[in-house]
């Protein structure tokens, strides 16, 4: 079939940017979009502190409410230690959530559709709560692999498992963020293709039929606009559920 | 639950679809750029967390706190108003009772004063009347005792004449006056 | 005499009339007071509150999103560190698999974890 064919990959290929200069240093389209992530979050707290006023203007509301938002959620989760860790959770939160909304916009990269950026996050969270664990409790920390209240036969098994369950922390982690920034990505992609597909091979009348697939896409919208702040959430409130474990131990 | 957890595997279905779609530029591990953009995404997040830790989340953290004990201090403030408040109107209440009580003692007061003058005014007159009173009946006491004294020989001498002319004789001056005594006491007047 | 007692219990009647709007305003006064008091104390137990109302619908589009997610990574993990030691030891393809159902075990063990049945207040 001659015409446009759906390339619902393609989105997600990497490429230099910032021209030249970009491309002696390896900068690529993904690092672009963590960049202007980066700047909108510090430029959205130099506008919201531009006056400390009392009485909080809108973006100032905003950034206290991300604030309070972040903080309570260490709190609530990891308790009064947590808030060593809060500007930690917040980086990543803010960094996490800014790169799923940027990358709703067309001709934005989403990075967090990265299997590798996502699982070096993920692996960085995991490492750090596994050292936090270890500098809280030192070797005790083992004790957390060793479920309490079970026969002692049953251990040679358990232990195995609950060490399993615990590596594969990071994997689901990085997966879940990346597939569902993938899944949304694609299928966006894939009616949009779809479009262009009907209409190159019915003409007027497939034009009119593409109503059908935008106003899917249009649906997909709203549910990505959700799934960018849930998933950005669940990573924040995973790793803090991690920390959690490292510093309590159960 | 159950319900529940099967919707979740379906839904878990839609990434392993899209994988299973041709080469994904996500697992190409043999494209330089797929290590190096982590090298500059952790430039970026390293820059990021110090710009985060050591002044915006301090500012905000400051401006909250601020907020917070600003409106402790209102709320203090209008504690300590009300408190005040409270205060002077139990004062003003105390005032204005005293205030009733001194009046009403003062009253009584008054009141006591005055009919004790009354009744002081009212023993000065009676005992000037009771006085006067005294001295007219004795007046009268002494008119009618001297009335009465003159009437005893103008009675013995009616007597004398009256009797010489009836029998033609004297009276014995000796038998008439104790007659005239006795008539003068039965008629109560001496 | 007579007038006077009656004169002061008229101004005693204005008083009190006085008295009673000034205590309906401090009663107002003081309710308004208590709550600002409660609103800066309990703010936050409030919010929270708020917040796991609104994450009943949320938690279970959370719940879908991660389960087939945890049942998957534990057996990835199981199988790659089989493979390993496989490698390790020549012992090809027996360790990889033993390790399947531990894998699955894992896997459930997650399951089990994300939905909480067993720790009971756990958020994940």
């Amino acid at each position: 079939m001659a015409g446009p064919s759906i390339d619902a990959l393609g989105q997600f290929r990497l490429s230099t940017g910032l021209g030249p200069l970009g491309a002696a240093v390896n900068f690529t389209n993904s690092n672009e979009a963590m960049l202007a992530s980066a700047a909108i979050i510090v430029v959205l707290f130099v506008l919201g502190l531009r006056s400390r006023a009392i009485v909080p203007g809108r973006l100032q509301a905003l950034i206290e409410l991300l604030y309070e938002f972040v903080r309570n959620m260490c709190v609530d989760t990891i308790g009064e230690e947590g808030l060593r860790f809060f500007p930690l959770v917040f980086t990543l939160f803010s960094f996490i959530l800014l790169g799923n909304l940027l990358g709703l916009f067309p001709y934005f990269f989403a990075f967090t559709s990265h299997i590798a950026v996502t699982l070096s996050l993920a692996l960085f969270v995991f490492v750090f709560s596994t050292g936090v664990g270890f500098y809280t409790h030192g070797f005790r920390f083992f004790k957390f692999f060793v479920p309490e209240g079970v026969p002692v036969w049953l251990l040679p098994l358990l232990v195995p498992i609950e060490i399993i369950s615990y590596l594969s922390r990071p994997v689901s982690l990085s997966v879940r963020l990346f597939a569902n920034m993938t899944a949304g990505h694609v299928m966006w992609e894939v009616f949009a293709g779809f479009m262009l597909l009907l209409t190159a091979s019915f003409g007027i009348l497939g034009a009119f039929a593409s109503v059908v697939p935008l106003g899917l896409n249009v649906a997909l919208v709203a549910l990505e606009l959700l799934v960018a702040g849930l998933q950005a959430y669940v990573f924040a409130i995973l790793t803090c559920l991690y920390l959690h474990d490292a510093v309590h131990m159960h | 639950m159950i319900r529940r957890t099967a919707f979740a595997l379906v839904l878990s279905m839609v990434p392993a679809a899209a994988m299973a779609e041709g080469t994904m530029p996500q697992m190409d591990f043999q494209n330089p750029l797929t290590t190096a953009q982590l090298l500059w995404m952790v430039v970026i997040l390293v820059v990021l967390y110090f710009t985060l830790s050591r002044w915006g989340l301090p500012q905000i953290g400051s401006v909250l706190e601020r907020r917070e004990k600003q409106i402790a201090n209102d709320l203090a403030a209008a504690h300590t108003a009300k408190a005040e408040a409270d205060r002077a109107v139990a004062e003003l209440n105390a005032t204005m009772k005293q205030a009733r009580e001194k009046a009403q003692a003062d009253i009584a007061k008054a009141e006591a004063d005055a009919k004790a003058k009354a009744f002081a005014d009212a023993k000065v007159l009676n005992d000037k009347l009771d006085a006067q009173l005294e001295y007219s009946e004795k007046q009268i006491a002494e008119a009618r005792a001297t009335a009465l004294a003159a009437i005893k020989p103008v009675a013995a001498d009616v007597a004398t004449t009256l009797i010489t002319r009836l029998t033609g004789k004297i009276p014995d001056q000796a038998v008439l006056a104790p007659e005239i005594e006795a008539a003068f006491l039965a008629r109560k007047v001496a | 005499m007579g007038s006077n007692p009656s004169i002061t219990s008229v101004c005693y009647k204005g008083a009190e009339n006085r008295c009673m709007n000034e205590s309906r305003d401090k009663e107002t006064f003081e309710q308004r007071l208590a709550a600002a008091q409660d609103r800066v104390g309990l703010s936050r137990p409030k919010a929270n509150e708020a917040q796991s109302g609104a994450g009943a619908a949320q938690k279970a589009i959370n719940l879908a999103m991660r389960l087939g997610v945890e049942l998957v990574a534990a057996m990835v993990i199981a199988v790659v560190i089989g493979w390993g030691l496989d490698r390790l030891f020549h012992t090809k393809p027996w360790l990889m698999v033993l390790m399947v159902p531990v894998g699955m075990a894992a896997g459930l063990r997650n399951l089990v974890r994300a939905t909480g049945s067993k720790t009971g207040n756990r958020k994940d």
